[in-house]
């Protein structure tokens, strides 16, 4: 007998609504159907409108938690059809928010992941150390979420002496506690065997399908933009691209918090040797005509604008592509042969939250019964069918 | 350099299919081709320069004619194909065989320029409501915005 699920498209926690239609037979998933479009705003549209200065408050808006993707991925276009080069203080501040952002974006999804796999526990722990990230941001920036940090030219504040104090005392604690959770995941079986072989997602499937970010790193695809095409300041700074090769859960987990670890030696090193000096540089108004495409690494992976001048201080074309879109075609290949029950562990895996969601719709197909299934219901299930399952102690090694 | 090479390459592999290639700035490739050789370059890309991430397809309405710009990446270069393609016969042959992560892209083209992808595996809309009227493309130059007249049932007339 199939089924069908509709899942979505309203849910008040998604960066993007959008409505998955499902096609099960018994457990297991045979076909994901994706719809989008619920929350489209017409930014591209209204983005050729506003003047430039305008559109980087327009474009930080396009995401609650990569705010400053976006615009720094903005400026750094315009700056180059303006043909100015932000002084180096800025270009480092600039890129200590990217990495600031980072951590609180992986230390939500963290939680996530451990409260979609009925870890609770660790979830309050890891957004209890998410507000450190987000005190700090408010102390460097002045905001918690849309951080107007970015201007075309640099940035909008400097950072002082005793806040760069501040950042680099809370780092020690943000250090220690991404360590306790790295021991935590390793001697926890229940929450490694839950996340194991989870949304597989082959190597080749994701490099066919174009995934992006750690979900594509996860696969053992190493790209990353902060490598292959640096911006701001990380042609500077030495890290290193964190990858995975169980391409599942586990996988995806295991590069969001080595990636942590990386950026909190980001931000010391960024803090340590801050460059004296201005912020920002003082840019026209009116943008010779050009076009550019910009690329920037975000927390859920490459993000890109492609921007076009026409002389006038609007843009002619400003074209956005999210990570989050360029990651669907995969999760439709991560859902198939899946459970029923996993899938709102697969689709926290790539960031899109779609745990919050608050009902999906279920729809017998044979009898054309429909019912309304809360979200809450279907991980009441989740926990049940996995508790049902037996599952060998010790097997699964934690490959970290 | 690798920025030469690729263009070398690219134009060995096209040869008069290639109208143009230029590299502004360090790490971007623009080349051009016509709206029907995209096939042709697109399998190039592919095949002998060797990028098999498909960024994202950006749609640009000059007024004059239609852009399609492929932006291709790898760990090299950041290389964008301009495609064009006259406003008369919106249409262009779909990349998917070789990208088939292009999919929601060129799915996205058809909904906000009304640019017809042949070939396209899933035609359906994507990101426009059910409800919107045919023929209506919001990132074409000519397209205005007009919100509906807001009528209350009952109301005064």
């Amino acid at each position: 007998m199939k089924f069908k699920i509709p899942i979505g498209p309203q849910h008040p926690a998604l960066k993007e609504p959008l409505s998955l239609r499902m096609t099960l037979e018994g457990e297991i998933i045979k076909d994901v159907d994706i719809r989008l479009g619920y929350n489209h705003r017409g930014i591209e549209k209204l983005a050729e409108q506003k003047t430039y200065i305008q559109n980087i408050y327009l474009m930080e808006r396009i995401c609650g938690i990569c705010s400053h993707s976006h615009t720094t991925c903005y400026v750094q276009g315009v700056e180059k059809l303006l043909g100015i080069e932000p002084p180096k203080r800025g270009l480092y501040i600039r890129t200590l928010i990217a990495e600031l952002e980072r951590v609180h974006s992986h230390l939500l999804w963290l939680g996530v992941a451990a409260h979609e796999s009925g870890f609770d526990s660790f979830f309050m722990y890891t957004w209890r150390d998410r507000e450190v990230v987000m005190d700090i941001l408010e102390i460097l920036t002045g905001n918690r979420v849309h951080y107007a940090i970015n201007t075309i030219g640099g940035v909008r504040r400097d950072i002082g002496e005793t806040e760069r104090q501040k950042v680099l005392d809370s780092l020690d604690l943000l250090r220690k506690r991404t360590e306790y959770y790295t021991n935590l995941g390793t001697t926890e079986p229940s929450f490694v065997v839950r996340i194991t072989g989870v949304g597989k997602l082959s190597p080749e499937k994701a490099r066919d399908l174009c995934a992006v970010g750690p979900t594509a790193r996860a696969s053992g695809i190493c790209i990353d933009v902060r490598k292959d095409d640096p911006y701001a300041a990380y042609d500077e700074v030495p890290f290193e691209v964190c990858t995975a090769d169980t391409c599942d859960v586990l996988g995806r987990v295991v590069v969001r918090v080595k990636e942590l670890l990386q950026s909190y030696n980001i931000i010391e090193y960024l803090l340590k040797n801050l460059p004296q000096g201005e912020v920002r540089v003082r840019a026209g108004r009116k943008v010779p005509p050009g076009e550019v495409v910009s690329r920037y690494e975000a927390p859920r992976g490459e993000n890109i604008h492609y921007i076009k001048s026409n002389g006038s201080d609007k843009p002619e074309r400003v074209k956005v592509r999210a990570p989050t879109l360029a990651n669907y075609p995969a999760v439709v290949e991560m859902l198939k042969k899946g459970f029923i029950a996993d899938i709102p562990l697969i689709f926290a895996a790539i960031d899109p939250c779609i745990c919050c969601a608050e009902r999906a719709f279920i729809v017998d197909t044979k009898t054309g019964q429909e019912g309304i299934v809360t979200m809450s219901a279907l991980k009441e299930y989740a926990k049940k069918f996995y508790q049902a399952r037996r599952f060998e102690k010790g097997v699964v090694q934690w490959p970290l | 350099m690798d920025e030469e090479k690729i263009i070398e390459q690219m134009r060995n592999c096209l040869g008069a299919k290639l109208l143009d290639a230029s590299c502004p700035a360090q790490r971007r490739i623009f080349v051009k081709v016509n709206g029907a050789d995209v096939t042709a370059a697109a399998r190039c890309i592919r095949e002998t320069v060797g990028i098999t991430h498909v960024s994202t397809i950006s749609g640009v309405d000059t007024v004059k004619a239609f852009e399609l710009l492929y932006h291709f990446a790898d760990n090299r270069v950041c290389l964008t194909l301009r495609a064009i393609i006259s406003r008369s016969e919106p249409e262009i042959e779909t990349v998917t065989d070789f990208f088939p992560g292009a999919i929601l892209y060129e799915r996205e083209i058809q909904d906000m320029l009304g640019i017809r992808i042949k070939n396209i595996p899933d035609p359906r809309p994507l990101v426009l409501p059910d409800d919107w009227p045919a023929d209506n493309y919001p990132l074409r130059k000519d397209w205005v915005c007009t919100r509906p007249e807001k009528k209350i049932p009952g109301g005064k007339k």
